[in-house]
This record gives C-alpha cells, structure tokens and sequence, in this order.
C-alpha cells in the first residue's frame, strides 16, 4: 500500500510544483525524522524539474485511490491564493497605516502601496502561511500575558508584523533608489524620479516611524528587539555593498553576509517574531528563522543568476545591471575561482562596458551560473526540511500552510523574474 | 529632569519596573539621553542632505564631506541603532513615545517643504511645524524620563510640558536670532531661514501688521531684493518683539511647571529643579 501511495503521489505531481500534499508523505512515514521522509525530499529533488517523471506515470493507475484516503487535494496549491484574503485585508489596513495630513508625504509614503504598486507581496505571503503552519497547540503554559491573547488577538498581531515587514521593506527600497539614483521600480518610476530625493528620503523615514509604532503597540519587547535589528541590518548591507575594500569584494563570505543582511535578515527575523508572538519555543522560533534565512538567500541567488540570464537561460540577456554598477554576485565570484585572470577586470571596474563582455566571457566558460543555482537549490532544500522539522499536526489547514511553504521553496529557485 | 524627579514615589511603581536599583534606573535614563542625541543628529544628518547644507555645527556637513548616500545610510544608521537601544528598555510606552518623535519629526520636516500658501501665513500652522521639528523630541524624552522612573502619568505629563515649552522657547528665539544674529539690529543675522523661502514667527507676526507684506512672500525669496523689501516690513513692525514675548510666555510655562512637581527636600532635586528653571531663562538671553 505504501508503495501504491507513492506511486500516487508521483502520478498527480505536475512537473512545475510539488502539489502533494504533506499528509501524502505522512501516509509514508509515522514521524517527519524517518528515512522515509528523506526519501520523499529526494524524489522532489530528482523530478522537480524534469519532465522525465512523466515516463515514469505510463503505469496504470487504477487501483491506487482505495490506499490514499487522506490525500483529496488534486487541485495545486498555489501558496498565494491560500492567504489571498488576508493579503487584501492587509493591504488595505496597509493603506491606512501610512495615511497623514500633511498631503504631499501622503502621497509619497502611499505610493507603494497603491493597487498595482504593491510588488509581489512575497514577505507578508510567507508570514501568513508560517502564522498557520505554526498554529499548533502548545504543551507547556505560554508566558504571562501573551496566553491570555485570544486565537483572532494572535493572528491580528501576526498580521501586524507582515504590515511592519512590508513597511520596513519598502522604506528600503525607497531609500535605497534615492542612493542609487535609480528611475524605475516595480514596473513604475520610482518615488525619488517623480517626487524628488527629499520626499523620497522622509517618505522612507515616516514608513521606518509608522513600523515603530506598530511595533510598539505589540508590547513584545523581544520582537522589538528583533525587527530593530532587522533596519540595522539593512543598513549594514547596504553599506557593505557601497564600500567594499578589494579582498572583501571577492569574498564569498563576505557576499553571503552581505546577502543576509540585505536580503534574507528580514524574512528571518518576521518569521521568528511570528513564533515568538504565537508563544513558541526558541528551539521553534530558530526553525522558522531558519527556514525565512534560508529561503531569503536563494531567492537573492536566483535574484544574481536572473540578472545575467533574465528570461532566457543564455548568458547577457538578463538587465547585467548589478554588475554594470560594479556589484559582484555569486556568479561571477564563482568565476574568479576558476578564473583568476578575471581578478583584474573585476579590479578595474565596469564602468568601461568592455570590461562587461569580457567579465562575461568568462562566466560563460566557468560554471558560475550553474553553482549559483546549486547553492541556492542547497538552500531552498534547506528551507523545505526545516517544515519539515516542525512539531507535528493534524490540522488540515496547518498541513496545506507548511506544504505552501515547502512549494515556495521551489518556487524561488524556478522564477523567471 | 531625572534628577529634578527623583523623588520618592508613594504607591508601588508597576510590575518590572519596581524592582530596578536606582542606578539601573540612571542607566536607563542616561539611555534615553543616548537615544535623543542618536535621532536628533540623524535627523541633521538627513536634513542636510534635503537642504543641500555644506556646514554643520561649524564644520563641514556629512553629506559635503562623504557625499549624499553614506549620509543618508548614516542616518538610516543611528536611526535604528537608537531604535534597538530603544527596545533594550522593555518599556513599551517608552517605545511608542519615541518612535511618535520620528514620526513627528519627518511630518515637521515635511509641512516645512510643502506648504500651500493659505498654510504658511498661519501661525497656528507654523507652531505645529516647531512643535513637530524641534519640541517634540525633547518634550516625549522628557516623559520617557518620568515614564521609566515609575512615575504617574501626571507627573510625566509635567515632564512632557516642561520640555515642551522649552524647546518651542528655544526654536522661537532660533527664529529671531537668524534676522538679528550677534546683534540687536536687523540683518545681521545669517537670514538663512528666509533665504530658504522658510517663514517663521517674526515675519508672520508682521505679516499680521502690514497684509502688504503677503503679496512679497508669495512672491518668494529668490530675488535678494524681496528679502530687503521683507526686512524693511520686519523693521517697522513689531514682529522680532512680539516674538520674543512668545518665547518668554513658553519659558515662564516651562518653569511654572518645575514649580508643580512633587515636592521634595533632596538637595540634589533642588539643585536640578533650580538649574531646569535656570535654563528656561537661558534660552531666551542667549545670542548665538
């Protein structure tokens, strides 16, 4: 029957997500630490993207249905659709937040979070869904006064932190365009190309104050602490990217931390202020930690590949616009290993667009491209196992939420913008 | 202040805060003085990058020294090392207090940069601006002061009131200073704040005496020629006067209120009390 099962799985697994649901796996194994788990990982791995698996789902498959009763959900999980609504409600309450009298920072602060500007919404999906993926009972008396908290108090202050997140998130960005002089974002000009650099500086300060303040009103001094730390974060990277001594630039770790604090220190440090708030354990706050750090690092590694290979998987068609403002990637820091020679083109900069084709040429013949896409498949695997780890639940909405989370995982590393 | 309101107090301060030595309470009221220091030169620093300033304090600004970005990042910097300091307090209220500073002070920084005409002729409009740039910074650290020490909110109200007539004091006569500068005569001050098209009390006060002077401000201040005009107008009007009372009101209010606070007998309270008043009157006689 386990067999049957798994052969089940396999059959209405479509080549693009993993839409089996967790409880598929669970019919497998009895505890989530087995090999029998392990097993399941590796098969997503092996057929996650090949459209080989269909040979494989020639058997026939009439008789399975009998040996897999838990397994109903056929249709895909698409991890957006599942939190739709409450991306609306925050949305909204997001409009809200950033309302002022004063007319002209109105605008500014809001533009963002217009209908239409609002991005792709990746950090608050994945708080919402770790939110329910992490809503099991816990055995031992949560601490005073978060366990008087009401079911709906909870989610209200966990949908807090997804609107502190998005907050923060676009006070980066809106800061980070006017240090890069930069004309477009999301699709439309940025704030700093309509407004000027000064709305758009003191529009991503009211953002940071109005994050505050909500933060503050969630009188958890812990969270505090961990969101605050985030902004510092952001300020670290951002600066590390701006002043790079040489040694630094083509260190991989200095690239990796740099990448953590500019990209990944944010979702990892909502996901775990999600468990704090919800009362968890620090064994459990670490799990979701690690697994918002993991999944931010290989959305930032696919973010460095798309850059060169954008639409297409050939080399030069993507925008190349990190590396013509001189920002070394993961790539191209592969490269270097296995090309010293481009030590010196690196060296000398890129403000010369020959040096790009030639920095190019290189990539092309290393394998950079390719090791980026293994670290970050490394990474988003990690992401997925650590689900993986969280205490077990029977809870067909906590099952879909933790399976929504694994998808995402695999989504990172399979965009193509 | 936190000396001026180290004073016994009589019902049980609440849960958390009860129990801190008295100097983990002056360390976290010298952290509330870090915390200020850290937002307020953060906000210079990024003021500056808005106004293009190339002198600061005396010296060069940031953003003429390190350029426009790292001033901006510095900021950004100080800004949430402030904030992480902030939430080493555990003391939510606190928390929220500051973080209304921020917020109020990019809404000052705001209604100074974009303001509609029927709002830069208002004096209410303008007070709201000072309250936001300059007082509320000094007026909610004060609170916090009063808030950590475990006091009722009655007394940090008066912390709140003291420090907040003190700063709109000392904003006002900022104001004047920049017509008069080392001098009691117009025009020797740096006349920076006018040069900028930025309308503060006195000008608003004549604007009260000679409506003729509206049509000048609406015309803006590029033209050096309408600054003359402006001044002539300041001269014959008692705008730099009705100004200084106004900062005098705010410091005699700032003082009355250190007159209210709980009575006590510690030299050391008595001292300080006696220096908060001294200050008040210091910031009016002061000329630079």
């Amino acid at each position: 029957m386990a067999r049957a099962a798994l052969l089940h799985l396999l059959r209405h697994r479509s080549v693009a997500t993993a839409t089996a649901p967790l409880s598929a796996y669970k019919c497998l194994s009895s505890n989530s630490k087995t090999p029998s788990g392990i097993r399941w990982t590796s098969i997503c791995r092996a057929f996650s993207s090949k459209a080989a698996v269909n040979d494989l789902i020639g058997i026939d498959m009439a008789n399975t249905d009998s040996g897999v009763a838990v397994m109903e959900e056929k249709e895909r999980l698409d991890p957006f659709s599942l939190v739709a609504d409450e991306l609306s409600l925050i949305a909204n309450r997001l409009r809200s937040m950033v309302v002022t009298e004063v007319p002209n920072l109105a605008s500014a602060a809001e533009y963002f979070f217009k209908i239409g500007a609002e991005g792709k919404r990746f950090r608050p999906t994945v708080l919402l869904l770790m939110a329910t993926a992490l809503s099991v009972r816990i055995p031992e008396l949560p601490p005073a006064g978060v366990g008087d908290t009401l079911p709906t108090d909870l989610r209200t202050s966990q949908q807090r932190i997804a609107e502190i997140t998005e907050m923060i998130h676009v006070a980066s960005l809106l800061h980070d365009d006017v240090l890069d002089d930069a004309d477009k974002r999301r699709g439309i000009c940025s704030l700093n190309a309509v407004m000027g650099n000064k709305l758009a500086v003191l529009a991503g300060d009211f953002l940071l104050s109005r994050a505050c303040v909500s933060l503050a009103s969630l009188k958890n001094t812990e969270v505090v602490t961990l969101i605050a730390t985030v902004v510092e974060n952001l300020v670290t990277g951002e600066t590390m990217q701006l002043t790079t001594a040489s040694k630094q630039r083509f260190s991989m770790d200095y690239y990796m931390q740099k990448t953590y604090n500019k990209t990944a220190s944010l979702i990892s440090n909502s996901c775990k202020s999600i468990a704090i708030l919800a009362g968890h354990t620090a064994e459990v706050a670490m799990l979701a930690f690690e697994y918002g750090k993991n999944l931010g690092l290989a959305f930032q590694l696919i973010d460095d590949v798309l850059d060169f290979t954008g639409t297409s998987a050939s080399l030069g068609k993507g925008s190349l616009s990190d590396i013509r403002h001189g920002i070394i990637t993961a790539p191209i820091l592969f490269a270097m290993e296995e090309f010293p020679e481009l030590h010196a083109v690196v060296d000398q900069g890129f403000k010369n667009p020959a040096n790009v084709d030639i920095a190019l040429g290189f990539l092309g013949k290393s394998s950079g491209i390719q090791r980026t896409k293994e670290l970050a498949m490394k990474h988003a695997n990690l992401a997925a196992q650590v689900i993986e780890s969280l205490p077990e639940s029977d809870d067909a909405n906590v099952i879909r939420s933790r399976q929504a989370l694994i998808d995402l995982t695999q989504r990172v590393l399979t965009r193509n913008k | 202040m936190a000396t001026a309101l180290s004073v016994r107090i009589p019902e049980l301060p609440p849960a958390g805060v009860g129990d801190t030595l008295p100097t983990d309470l002056r360390t976290s009221q010298q952290r509330i003085a870090e915390i200020t220091e850290m937002i307020h030169v953060a906000s210079l620093l990024h003021d500056d990058v808005l106004d293009d300033a190339d002198k600061r304090r005396g010296i060069c600004s940031l953003n003429a020294v390190m350029g426009n970005k790292l001033a901006v990042l510095a900021g950004d910097f100080l800004l949430s090392r402030a904030c992480v300091s902030l939430a080493s307090l555990k003391n939510t209220e606190v928390v929220t207090l500051i973080a209304t500073v921020v917020e109020n002070l990019v809404t000052g920084e705001t209604m100074q940069l974009t303001t509609a005409s029927k709002q830069r002729f208002s004096m209410d409009y303008y007070m709201q601006k000072t309250y936001n740039k300059t007082a509320s910074l000094i007026s909610n650290s004060c609170k916090s002061i009063a808030i950590l020490a475990g006091h009722t909110a009655e007394v940090a109200m008066l912390a709140f009131e003291y420090g907040k007539n003190l700063g709109l004091a000392f904003q006002l006569i900022d104001d004047v200073l920049d017509f008069t500068g080392t001098s009691a005569s117009l025009g020797k001050g740096s006349l920076s704040d006018i040069r900028h098209g930025i309308i503060t009390a006195p000008i608003l006060f004549a604007m009260e005496e000679f409506p003729e002077l509206h049509a000048v401000v609406d015309q803006g201040f590029k033209n050096p020629a309408n600054v003359d005009i402006a001044l002539g107008f300041l001269g014959k009007s008692s705008g730099i006067q009705r100004t200084k009372e106004l900062a005098m009101k705010h410091a005699n209010l700032a003082a009355q209120v250190i007159e209210s606070l709980p009575e006590s007998d510690d030299a050391n309270v008595i001292r300080s009390r006696q220096a908060l008043i001294d200050l008040t009157q210091r910031v009016l006689t002061r000329n630079k």
